[in-house]
């Protein structure tokens, strides 16, 4: 009798447990309702791809959003006068951590999302926190903290003119030898749609943003930017061969005034036909396909970054986020927006619809997540994003600073000068800015 | 009728005061915050943050400039040299401009518009138009040197001839108004010097050495003062077409400022660079008005 | 006109004319290449050597005005720039004629200086400002930013003018009774009309062109067309012909004022000069 009992009230309570999530609320997208968001964004794919939806975001949580869009440059120099002067009225924006996140943190400019994701009251239980790949999560974090959820990922990766590697029969470069190889066997030969010559290789040489590129580089060949003291590392043996490398490449097999060269320049001399390679992040391929303005649709391969002498990789993974300065008065709306901007169900769609390369392992397995993607291009990102290093920018508070230390050495190497004394020059900046900026 | 209220009989007594007052007024309010702000960040370190002050320095940012900073001494060089290149350029090239033209023929006023256009074409669109032509794969530059034989170069992609090729746009922009107001400085030379040196038999190139430069002087003076502080001041162009570039080799005073305070941070640092490069406008504006009110 | 140049008075031989022409050359060209490249296509704008003949197209304008809210833009320039000439002309006029009428270059120089200080000074601390007093992104802000180099210019130039003013005629208003502000109202301003004219459209132009202020304090309602001309080089690499046809149609109204006007332009801008 009394085990009948006992089991009766056993089973009814786990019949219970089993219907209350069936039971539990609904998530209440509208309680935040009647609120105004400033929303800062970069002028950027995403951003590109997002803004059509923003009404359904408004429609659903009865949000009003001010969305105001500037390019990099100016974008980054708004925020940082805005938080500066203490007197800031943004809400939310897009943000690089491995760019200005320890910086900002440091600040005490940013809040740390942790406890809106952890908080059922304000995540969607639909959310999936661990759907994002695992190194852009990784990427969100400083110091401990999360900053916001990331909004894309993107390697640096090697682009090819598959025609042309097959015209002149070039193996498609896997190693740092074979992509010197490849590029002295194809600079000069003809590869334009009008039979002009072209050259072996295009890459970035401009200072502050040729670092980005260049880590790839860096990183094969076995350095990195910060030893684990602390101190600078990349003027050590493989880091002046991977400057030397660079620099090699760029000046005997690339085009002239590649110092003065950003994204925009090399993707617009590859894109016109006239470069076999080019290096830099593969986020740019919408770029490259654009059948209006580009004249390679469709003949480009998008190759893992080749590894170096000792099989080391040298993908990097970056990507772009949200993120919340303290500063804002309207925090939990705040968080509302960063989430839906990032569910699923939007980077689906921006996914689909634009090309970006969303962060989320589901969308990536989703067939229609893959219709704008070429295929190698998936394939070389889900191995990249998975052996990458996120060490796209030196580790350290002052990055825009070290950057221009950095991509002056990296110039020097494009021009041909005294490589070594330029690694050396550059690390002794570094470590002088890294005291100045980083006393605890 | 000068009776009336104590306001109008005030306005009587001093009018100056009361004439300039609003301009007066709006300059120093405008302009009040922003140099106490500077002046005072310039003796401190801060490297902007919300949980930090200030800290007071003294005088450590202007002595780490000149004796530790060796991108701040390239900068200043950089701000010199092209300074000097392009105002040099400008005054030779405006003033030569400006003879050839001090003749009547039909079509002067036209003349004078088309003239009127560089300088007054945005900045910002010019520059990018300008990126365009020096590109140098795709540029418009290198075709036209080509077709005399000279080229293909770098132009603003190559740290040797960046700054000279910048000039070329600054002065490109604004040798017009040199030419400008040396003609209209021509326009109020007197007849007699020149009467009497053609009685005496002085050939053209002797009068104009002679007699039309010093006589222009004052006007040049003028024309090099005001485009030597926009030259010294230089940002837009540089900014758009180089950043600063290659490497640090178009940096300017003010681009090296720019990126300091509103790139890396340092807001200390960086208004201790504005009060520098002020200090050396106000310099050379100091000399030149002496120059020209002076020695002559 | 009269002095030095009349003497020389020879026939203006065709040689002249050739020289001439060859020399306006160079001074038009890049502006003549900003109005062909926004004509092509960028197949054509990133051909080399470049194409020199080809079939216009509009295309460029048609994209630039789609994605771009250029009539926003462009009010933007044209609210602040009439803002603040407005605005420097009602302060400085009465200020230039009082420091030309009693001599006070003391005064003139002072001014002087507001132009030298660089104008990256101004930014953050103007940022506080204006987000303190809540103008931040509005039109009066920008406004009162290009007053910094709209009323020097307007003192500067003025100066000049009301120095032309014959001082009899002055003399003869005030001993007729007229005070002050009734000999400057009634017979000096309407004496330097012409430099006011003059004055004005300068000022209008250099606050149309200016780019470090707007881009810094100007928010997102208030952009105006230098900062549209720079958003084009960002993450959609560089569309040669929609720049150009951007910078175009942001140079265009200047250019076009500055033709119309030459005559006035080139005596304000060398008014200053002469009498610096």
């Amino acid at each position: 009798m009394q085990v009948l009992r006992r089991l009766s009230i056993l089973s009814i309570v786990m019949a219970l447990a089993l219907v209350s999530p069936a039971l539990a609320q609904p998530f209440n997208w509208q309680q935040a309702k009647g609120t105004q968001l400033r929303v800062l964004l970069n002028k950027h794919p995403w951003q590109a791809a997002i803004e059509p939806h923003l009404k359904e975001f408004e429609a659903l949580t009865g949000i009003t959003l001010v969305a105001e869009v500037y390019p990099e440059d100016q974008f980054r120099a708004k925020v940082l006068v805005e938080l500066t002067s203490g007197s800031s009225s943004i809400d939310v924006f897009m943000s690089m951590p491995a760019q200005e996140g320890l910086k900002y943190m440091r600040a005490g400019w940013l809040q740390p999302v942790d406890e809106f994701l952890k908080n059922p009251a304000l995540t969607a239980p639909d959310y999936h926190w661990n759907d994002f790949l695992e190194k852009t999560r990784e990427a969100m974090v400083v110091e401990g903290k999360l900053v916001g959820p990331p909004i894309q990922v993107e390697n640096t990766s090697l682009m090819y003119r598959k025609d042309v590697f097959q015209k002149y029969n070039v193996k498609v470069p896997t190693t740092l030898d074979e992509l010197e190889a490849a590029a002295k066997a194809l600079n000069g030969k003809a590869m334009t749609d009008d039979g002009q010559p072209g050259f072996g290789i295009v890459a970035r040489g401009k200072r502050a943003a040729a670092t980005s590129q260049f880590a790839a580089y860096l990183h094969a060949m076995g350095s990195t930017w910060i030893g684990p003291n602390r101190e600078p590392m990349f003027n050590n043996e493989e880091g002046v061969k991977a400057l030397e490398f660079y620099g090699r490449m760029l000046r005997t097999y690339g085009p002239p005034g590649s110092e003065n060269n950003h994204w925009y320049e090399a993707s617009s001399i590859f894109s016109q036909g006239k470069a076999a390679m080019y290096t830099d992040a593969n986020s740019l391929f919408p770029v490259i396909e654009d059948a209006q303005k580009s004249k390679v649709v469709g003949k480009v391969g998008y190759a893992l970054f080749p590894r170096g002498p000792k099989g080391q990789y040298g993908s990097t993974v970056a990507s772009w986020g949200l993120a919340m300065p303290k500063s804002s008065k309207n925090q939990k709306a705040a968080w509302l927006f960063m989430q839906w901007a990032t569910a699923k169900e939007q980077v689906l769609a921006v996914q689909s619809e634009k090309g970006v390369l969303g962060a989320r392992e589901s969308v990536w397995k989703d067939p229609k997540g893959l219709t704008k993607v070429p295929a190698d291009l998936r394939e070389s990102l889900t191995v990249g994003s998975k052996v990458g290093t996120p060490l796209w920018n030196p580790p350290v508070v002052a990055v825009a600073e070290c950057r221009d230390a950095i991509g002056a050495a990296i110039v020097t190497s494009i021009q041909g000068g005294d490589v070594k004394a330029a690694a050396n020059k550059a690390a002794a900046d570094v470590k002088r800015i890294m005291a100045e900026t980083e006393k605890k | 009728m000068s009776s009336g209220t104590g306001w109008s009989r005030f306005v009587e007594r001093h009018p100056v005061p009361v004439f300039t007052f609003p301009s007066v007024v709006v300059v120093a309010v405008l302009m009040a915050f922003p140099v106490l702000y500077t002046l005072y960040m310039s003796v401190h370190s801060w490297f902007a943050s919300s949980l930090t002050s200030p800290a007071f320095v003294g005088l450590a940012n202007f002595r780490r400039a000149f004796l530790d900073d060796e991108r701040f001494r390239n900068a200043l060089w950089l701000t010199v040299y092209f300074t000097a290149l392009a105002t040099v350029l400008q005054l030779v090239l405006g003033v030569a401009l400006a003879l050839l033209l001090n003749r009547p023929f039909r079509g002067k006023g036209l003349v004078r518009s088309i003239f009127l256009l560089p300088m007054v074409a945005t900045p910002v669109a010019i520059a990018l138009v300008w990126m365009m032509m020096y590109n140098p794969t795709l540029g418009v530059m290198n075709y036209l040197v080509g077709l005399v034989g000279l080229g293909p170069y770098n132009w603003v992609s190559n740290a040797a001839i960046v700054v000279p090729a910048l000039a070329v746009v600054d002065t490109w922009e604004w040798t017009p108004l040199i030419t400008l107001i040396t003609l209209a400085g021509l326009a109020t030379l007197p007849l007699e010097p020149y009467e009497s040196a053609l009685i005496d038999g002085a050939s053209a190139a002797q009068m104009f050495w002679r007699i039309t430069l010093p006589l222009l002087r004052p006007t040049i003076i003028v024309a090099l003062l005001f485009r030597a502080i926009d030259c010294l001041k230089t940002f837009d162009i540089i900014y758009v077409m180089t950043q600063g570039g290659p490497g640090f080799a178009s940096e300017t005073l003010n681009v090296y400022t720019f990126q300091v305070g509103l790139f890396y941070f340092h807001i200390g640092y960086a208004s201790s660079l504005l009060v520098i490069l002020f200090a050396l406008v106000l310099g050379v504006s100091l000399v030149l008005i002496k120059v020209r009110r002076g020695s002559w | 006109m009269s002095g030095a140049s009349s003497w020389r008075q020879d026939r203006v031989s065709t040689r002249t004319y050739v020289l001439l022409v060859a020399l306006l050359i160079p001074f038009l060209f890049p502006l003549g290449w900003m109005l062909l490249s926004s004509l092509k296509t960028q197949v054509q704008n990133t051909a080399y050597p470049p194409v020199w003949i080809f079939t216009p197209t509009l295309g460029n304008y048609r994209e630039v005005f789609q994605k771009n809210p250029f009539f926003t833009f462009t009010m933007n320039s044209l609210v602040v720039a009439a803002g603040s000439t407005g605005l420097a002309l009602l302060l400085g006029l009465p200020g230039a004629y009082a420091i030309a009428r009693f001599k006070r270059t003391g005064i003139a120089l002072a001014i002087l200086t507001a132009r030298m200080a660089p104008g990256i000074g101004y930014l953050i601390p103007w940022f506080i400002l204006f987000t303190k007093a809540k103008l931040i992104d509005t039109y009066a802000a920008l406004i009162l930013t290009h007053l910094i180099v709209a009323l020097p210019l307007v003192l500067w130039v003025m100066i000049g003018f009301f120095e032309d003013v014959p001082g009899d005629l002055i003399e003869a208003a005030r001993i007729d009774g007229c005070s002050h502000w009734a000999a400057f109202l009634r017979v000096a301003l309407p004496l330097a009309k012409p430099g006011i004219v003059a004055t004005g459209i300068l000022s209008f132009i250099f606050s149309w062109n200016n780019f470090l202020f707007s881009l810094i304090i100007a928010g997102f309602k208030t952009r105006t067309l230098p900062i549209a001309v720079y958003s084009f080089l960002s993450y959609e690499e560089i569309n040669w012909g929609g720049l150009t046809a951007a910078a175009t149609i942001i140079t265009l109204p200047v250019l076009v004022l500055a033709l119309f006007v030459q005559k006035h332009i080139v005596r304000g801008l060398t008014m200053g000069a002469l009498k610096g």
